[in-house]
């Protein structure tokens, strides 16, 4: 067991001379495929905190209800009643228009005077969560809402948090598609440069098959070179996404005070970065053990 | 050891490089193969050695016969020859130890182990005090002497030598002809493929061979002696 792993070892540290002994393609590979790695990582990376952030936000669909500036305590007390009798409803808030406007004014720290206004120009207004999120039950629920008196205008609040998930679940078939024609692109240019080095050891494989080497132990060196662009690369792509985030961060909160909010790009877990190691490692093993099985082959036909 | 039954090969759109040969080898003889440029001393050496297949015939080495032997299994059986080749096949990116250790390494032979054996091997030809050195600073005698260190290194019952002083003069030559000797002193089988035949100091058998038939070689040293 012993020589065994020794053997390996012995062909890691052969992968290694070979990428030192060419250290400018090297890098050149490892920023190739940290870059192409960064793209899809990236995006999504994007993705995932859009979607945290929408699901933050709403599980549920929310409808406003602004009522009439002339409308009666009657009128109110209708309209209530008629939402609590209706089966789509699950939570009603009501919010008086005087309570609406103290609350703005001290969320944006304005007087009356500030803002030039002489009256409230905020209306009453109930607050609806629905127990559905079916476009055709809240259609209809507006429906029946816009008739009623005193109503003067219905938002619903919560269908772009839909069409935002749609947008999510689009863009990360998008970004999949763009992952794995880029794996198919690093798998070539790994594999040409593997094929490459294989003409360069040409003496060294033929050597080698003629005292008894089999032909894992000719892959071995090749498929340790292609492991480490693999890790390279990998590295170069965290290295990128991290600087990303901290670049965004920073920018983000010297613009706090315009935004009134701060908000952070998350960094990816830890797992997701060692899924991203892993996989650059393995597209790196399986190009190099792909390209120096056919070199070996066509070497072994020309000898 | 080996027995060479009609044994034919040729080579796609080629003549037969060798026709019905048949031979057979003892252990711990020494073979001079012997013939003219093209008569088929490599081929022979390439079939007894597993790196090419008869194209009819058999050749039978420790019970196995090597014309049915499967692809996977010939790296196993090479394992067991030490070859040695008229342009050395030296690995000019490493130096001694590493070019004399690669058997080794293909035999999973533990480090400690592979050192003291590379070591003895280098000192049987006389470059232990050249282990770090690159085989490209030395003499073409001593490449061909390195060559020898990797093909003893793994202690093989068989050393194969396709014309190992062919490109040496006479003086490197001798001093690599008495290595071969000294080999064939101990057991083992060594097989030297060469234009001419050598003054030996020790009993040998011959294979004369012209346009890939045996022949009686015409010094009138006996075929098979």
């Amino acid at each position: 067991m012993f020589p065994y792993l020794h053997n390996h070892f012995q062909a890691f540290i052969r992968g290694l001379i070979r990428i030192k002994s060419n250290i400018g393609s090297s890098i050149i590979m490892f920023i190739v495929i940290g870059i192409s790695l960064c793209l899809p990582s990236a995006g999504y990376l994007i993705v995932e905190n859009v979607r945290q952030i929408s699901t933050k936000v709403q599980h549920e669909a929310e409808i406003s209800i602004f009522l009439k500036k002339d409308i009666t305590q009657e009128q109110i007390s209708f309209i209530d009643s008629a939402l609590k009798n209706s089966s789509e409803i699950k939570k009603i808030h009501f919010e008086p228009k005087l309570l609406a406007w103290e609350k703005l004014q001290a969320k944006l720290k304005l007087t009356t005077l500030d803002i030039g206004a002489s009256e409230n120009p905020l209306p009453d207004g109930f607050f609806i969560t629905l127990n559905t999120l079916s476009n055709v039950k809240i259609n209809g629920l507006i429906d029946s809402l816009k008739v009623v008196d005193g109503v003067d205008n219905i938002v619903v609040d919560g269908s772009w948090i839909k069409k935002l998930r749609a947008i999510i679940f689009m863009i990360k078939i998008g970004l999949f598609s763009l992952g794995g024609l880029l794996v198919i692109v690093l798998i070539v240019i790994i594999s040409n440069t593997i094929r490459l080095q294989t003409l360069t050891f040409q003496e060294e494989i033929l050597v080698s098959k003629l005292i008894g080497a089999t032909n894992s132990f000719i892959h071995r060196p090749f498929m340790y070179t292609g492991l480490i662009y693999g890790l390279g690369g990998s590295l170069v792509t965290i290295s990128i996404l991290k600087a990303m985030v901290i670049t965004f961060n920073r920018a983000a909160e010297r613009f706090e005070y315009i935004l009134g909010n701060t908000i952070t790009l998350k960094d990816l877990p830890v797992t997701d970065y060692t899924i991203i190691i892993f996989a650059a490692m393995f597209i790196g093993l399986f190009a190099s053990f792909f390209a120096a099985r056919q070199s070996i082959k066509k070497l072994e036909k020309s000898n | 050891m080996i027995s060479f039954s009609n044994v034919f090969k040729r080579y796609p759109g080629e003549m037969d490089a060798l026709q019905d040969i048949n031979i057979e080898i003892s252990t711990g003889e020494l073979v001079f193969v012997t013939g003219p440029s093209g008569a088929g001393k490599s081929t022979l050496l390439k079939l007894i050695s597993a790196i090419e297949k008869p194209t009819s015939g058999s050749i039978i080495f420790e019970n196995l016969n090597l014309a049915e032997l499967k692809n996977k299994d010939m790296p196993f059986l090479r394992r067991k020859f030490g070859m040695i080749f008229q342009d050395h096949k030296l690995l000019y990116d490493r130096n001694c130890f590493e070019n004399v250790v690669l058997p080794l390494e293909i035999n999973d032979i533990n480090p400690t182990d592979s050192a003291r054996r590379v070591r003895a091997a280098l000192n049987k030809v006389g470059l232990l005090n050249k282990e770090k050195v690159s085989p490209i600073s030395l003499s073409g005698g001593e490449q061909q002497r390195l060559a020898i260190a990797r093909a003893i290194v793994s202690r093989p019952s068989i050393l194969i030598a396709d014309e190992p002083t062919g490109n040496l003069d006479k003086g490197y030559a001798d001093e690599i002809m008495n290595i071969f000797y000294s080999f064939q002193q101990v057991g083992v089988t060594v097989i030297v493929s060469c234009h001419e035949l050598p003054i030996s100091p020790i009993k040998f058998k011959q294979i004369h061979l012209i346009n890939g038939k045996l022949t009686q070689p015409e010094d009138n040293v006996p075929l098979l002696t």
